[in-house]
Formats: C-alpha cells, structure tokens, sequence
C-alpha cells in the first residue's frame, strides 16, 4: 500500500510539474492559435450581426432615400470587411489546381498509470497507439482504415484492425459505407471512445469490448442527414455480418471478416437535432445468432456455459437478438453533458459443441448498460491560463446482466468516475481521475482506481 | 432454407443498386473538381465559418484551421463529413474557410 502511495505521488507529481512547462509553451504557440480563432469568431459573429443589421436596413431602404444611402455604404463595408477576411492568410491556399489523389495520416495515441485497490499490482499502462489513414480520390471517395497497436499484460504487441471502410458519396443526403466500420450504435463508440476525445481513461462500463454496445461490424451502411426547416434529422442504416456467440456462451459484438450463419443482423441510428447543440438519438439493431464457431484452424471444444433445459422449452439452434438505445448530447461552449442508453436481450438456444452435438443449452440473456456524463472547460472561468485549460468530468454508470453469471459477476457494476483534466492543446490532454467500481454481487470486493493518462489525438 | 434464399436475393438486390447509385456519381465527381481551382469566395467563408463553429466542436475540441495544410484539410473535412453526417454544400463551405484561416 506505502508503495502505491508513493509511485502514485511520484507520478502526481511527475504530472504536475510536466503541465506549467506545457502551459508555457502553449502559451506562445497554442494560446496564439486559439487566440487567433477566438478573434476569427468574434469577427465573425460581428460580420453576421452586421449582415442581420444590413437586412433589417434593405427592408427600410424601400421607404427613405437617406436608409439606401446608409444601407448602400454598409454593404460597401461588409463587403470589404469580408474580402479583408477571405484573404487572411488565404495566400497559397488556392494555388496550383488540386491533385485527383489525396491522403491524410491521422490517429492518436495515449499512455497511462493505473493504481489503486484492484485485483494485481499498479502498474504503467503502455496504452495504445493508433494510426489512422484517408485516402481520398476527387470528390469520389474515401478510404478510411485505423489499425490499433497495443501490448498485453505479458509483453505481446497485438495489433488489430478497428475500421477499414470505403465512404461513397451517392448524393447530397446519401452515401454508401461498405467494409468494416464503428458501430453507428449510439455515441460512443463512433464518436467518443478515441482517447483524445473521451473525457475519462476508459469506457463506460458496458461501452468497450464486451458489453452492450457493439463495437464495430462488417457490411454496408447508408448514412446522412435530412434538413427539416431549422432542424435536422440524420440516419445510418446498416446491413452487416452481425452478433456472434463468444467462447464463453456471450454476445460477440465486433466485425468478423466471415459471418457463421446466413442471417444478416439489421441495425442504425436516428439522430435529431432540435437545436445545432442539442442531438437526441434513437438506435436499433436486430439479427440471429447460431453457436460458438471456434475461429478457423483453432479446433477447440467450445465452454459456451450450459443451464438446466427448462422444462417444456422450445428453444432452436439459433436465437434472436435485438437491441433498442437512446442517446442525447447537449454541447454547447465549454459545457459537454451525455447521456446513453442500451437495453439488449438474445432468446434461449442451443448451442451445439463438439461433444454434444445436441448442444448445450443457453438460456435468455439480458444486457442493459447506460451513463451520463458532464464535462466543464474552465475557460472563461478567471483570468489564469492555467485553469483556463482545466476540465473537470464526472461520469456515472451502471451495466446489468441478466441469464450469465460468470459474465455478470465480471462485467455487471455501477461505475462512478471523477476526474480532472488540463488541455495542453485542443487535442493534447493530461487526465488525472478516480474511479469506483461496485460489482453489486455478493463476494465480489468492489475496486477504487486512481488513474492518470496523456492522450495526443494527430 | 427459403429464408436463407430470400435473404441473398435480398442482400444482393441492396448491393447492385447500390453500386448502381454509385456510378453517375463518377462522372458528377469530376466535374465538381474543376469547378474548384477558383478563388475562394467570400460569402462561402463566413458560412463556413459558421458550420464551422455549429457542428466541429460538437464530439472534440475544435482544431485550430492552422493545424493542418489544405491538402489535408480537404481530406479530413471529407472524413467528417461521413462520420458527423454533414451536408456536402457544409463540408464545401468548412473548407473553405479553414482553407482561407489556415
Ligand atoms: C460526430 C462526431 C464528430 C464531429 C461532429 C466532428 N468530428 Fe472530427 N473526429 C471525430 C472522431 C471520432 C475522430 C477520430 C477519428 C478516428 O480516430 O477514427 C475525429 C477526428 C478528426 C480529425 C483528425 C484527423 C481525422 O480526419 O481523423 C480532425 C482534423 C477533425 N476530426 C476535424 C473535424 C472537423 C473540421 C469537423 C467539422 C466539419 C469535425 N471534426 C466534426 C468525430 C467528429
């Protein structure tokens, strides 16, 4: 324990000490930068305001000669102001014509330190690196693949491929995702789980690998957005190999390159924006699953854990699984509040093993999972650089699991996060937090973590 | 089994016409490059601008147009516009205004 005290202050302090000198270098390079955007914005709120101004006048113009005459001369100054501002810095922007074939490496990386009352040591989490690549030919389309690079708990570097997908524009509302690709299941997989743009060290619980979100799929999507007056809604429909049953009798949620039953699951997302800040999202997904498929040139016997048959059941070689969410999102400035939820069931069935061709027999499983969670930049908060770039987080969660009780006494928790965090640049961040896991089953000690990570998005 | 056959039939139906879709869009795809080499117009940075700050800063921090060179920004404006559902005329617009600030 004296131990833990002291290599948590050690890094604390490492921490602490790295972020003025941080904060003194982005004063000269990133606090220019910012600056130099926040001074875009205003201008450019001053130009809308001035434009709203101007429209007000044209409408009077009709009546007086003297408002066409102010009118004419504050369009002459619009004008100029907004020309003034097209060539900020728009030298070479446009020069030479534009290459048919263009490409973009992106990607982030994170590193970390885990402590705290948990089964095993603390330790100093290598985390991950993941490079992202664009390729994009006209207007045509786009290659996207991110690759994920990571070393196991005993040295090993594992590598996987998170998303390799074509983005084809059909028309203005319409294009075609086809490949592997980020569940558009709720947020949080598609949009937040990157360590740069998540607020706290992990997922929640119920949001990473094994839970109920999916993580990703392999098929085709069609996704877009429909203007509605002021407001908008956006979809993504999606047709895709679908769930899978695990090794230990759970629900695989990831693309696989060969599906192992003929039935397509059918899935996507409805968003809608009252407000450009304000999204509210609906998402479904439905589909068969069949029994555990050992992965080609593995030959093992399957341990997908059998229960009692019920009496007078009825249940098939394969099960239906179905999944409903919502989700809501309000980001407006410095303030980002969430909110997701996740509700899934799979029926009864039997799942066949090598031993017993009849199958074991699964029973129903339930899976429900959500969080909300608000986030604060402090930056109009005082006048010190310092806390200008401080945020503070709180998450709270919970994850159920119902029909599974291995699964459930490891998964199955309530989960409240802590945390603070300073920018170092829009897409540099150091996070400092706590997180307490209770497991809510009987025997299973519940877990106090203290974890800190630096995560640069590229 | 018929279930497994309607499904195909239905799986490929989806796929041919959605390639189908796909095509004439090669040749509108062109064209709309060519357009592109002029100037940038003035009216389309303020509203770029204003997509802009509406919709970038909506799942991270927005980035400042300086982070990266045109090239770039034509590339991750389009990978954005897939993930965050943009309008094509929006996406034309964010560009050139980070284009025009870079
Ligand atoms: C729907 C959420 C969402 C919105 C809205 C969004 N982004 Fe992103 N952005 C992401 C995610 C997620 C990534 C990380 C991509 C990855 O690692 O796969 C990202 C990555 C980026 C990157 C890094 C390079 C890249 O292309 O991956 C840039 C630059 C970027 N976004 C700019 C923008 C701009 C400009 C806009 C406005 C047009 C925007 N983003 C709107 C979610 C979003």
């Amino acid at each position: 324990m004296r131990k833990t005290l002291f290599l948590s202050s050690a890094i604390a302090i490492v921490l602490l000490s790295a972020i003025p000198a941080g904060a003194q270098t982005s004063t000269s390079t990133e606090e220019g930068l910012s600056s130099a955007n926040q001074a875009l914005l205003a201008r450019i709120e001053k130009l809308e305001a001035e434009l709203v101004a101007l429209r007000a006048s044209v409408q009077q113009s009709a009546q007086t000669a003297s408002a066409a005459k102010a009118t004419a001369q504050s369009a002459v100054k619009t004008v100029s102001t907004v020309q003034k501002l097209a060539k900020v810095g728009a030298a070479g922007a446009y020069s030479g014509a534009p290459s048919d074939a263009k490409w973009h490496l992106a990607g982030y990386a994170d590193v970390g330190f885990v402590g705290g009352d948990m089964p095993g040591p603390d330790s100093f989490v290598t985390g991950k690196f993941n490079p992202g690549f664009h390729f994009q030919y006209k207007d045509l389309l786009i290659f996207e693949s991110e690759l994920e690079f990571s070393t196991t708990s005993d040295g090993e570097t594992t590598t996987e491929l998170e998303y390799s997908q074509f983005d084809i524009p059909i028309n203005d509302y319409v294009t075609l995702v086809a490949g592997k690709y980020l569940s558009p299941i709720g947020q949080f997989q598609e949009r937040l789980h990157p360590s740069w743009i998540n607020r706290i060290q992990g997922a929640p619980a119920g949001f990473g690998h094994d839970g109920v979100q999916p993580t990703s799929d392999t098929g085709v999507q069609l996704r877009g957005t429909v203007p509605v007056g002021n407001t908008r809604f956006t979809y993504a429909v999606a047709l895709g190999n679908g769930p899978q049953t695990t090794f230990e009798g759970g629900v695989k949620l990831e693309g696989v390159s060969k599906d192992n039953n003929s039935n397509k699951s059918l899935g996507g997302r409805i968003g809608f924006f009252a407000l450009p800040y304000l999204e509210l999202g609906g998402s479904y997904l439905t589909g068969k699953v069949s029994g555990y498929a050992p992965p080609v040139g593995h030959e093992e016997t399957p341990v997908t854990l059998a229960a009692d048959v019920p009496v007078g059941s009825s249940a098939q070689d394969q099960a239906r699984y179905t999944l409903w969410g919502m989700d809501a999102a309000y980001t407006k400035g410095a303030l980002a509040a969430r909110f997701e939820y996740l509700n899934s069931h799979r029926g009864a069935f039997f799942s066949p093993t090598a031993d017993d061709p009849a199958g074991v027999f699964l029973p129903r499983l339930g899976m429900k999972a959500w969080y909300g969670q608000v986030s604060y930049r402090m930056s109009n908060v005082g006048s010190s650089d310092f806390i200008h770039n401080l945020e503070p987080v709180v998450r709270y969660g919970q994850f159920r699991i119902t029909g599974h009780d291995v699964l459930r006494e490891e998964n199955a928790q309530d989960r409240f996060n802590l945390g603070l965090n300073y920018w170092l640049a829009p897409t540099i961040v150091t996070k400092a937090g706590l997180e307490w896991r209770d497991f809510r089953v009987a025997g299973v000690p519940s877990e106090t973590l203290y974890q800190f990570q630096i995560a640069y998005g590229f | 089994m018929k279930t497994m056959k309607n499904n195909r039939i239905w799986i490929g139906t989806t796929l041919v016409v959605a390639m189908l879709a796909a095509a004439p869009l090669a040749v509108a795809g062109s064209d709309d490059n060519k357009n592109k080499a002029s100037k940038p117009d003035p009216m389309q940075v303020v509203r770029g601008a204003k997509a802009w700050k509406n919709n970038c800063g909506r799942c991270h921090n927005l980035r400042s147009p300086k982070e990266l060179t045109d090239e770039e920004w034509d590339v991750s404006v389009t990978h954005m516009r897939v993930r965050a559902n943009l309008l094509p005329l929006e996406a034309e617009d964010i560009k050139a205004f980070l284009k025009a600030s870079n």
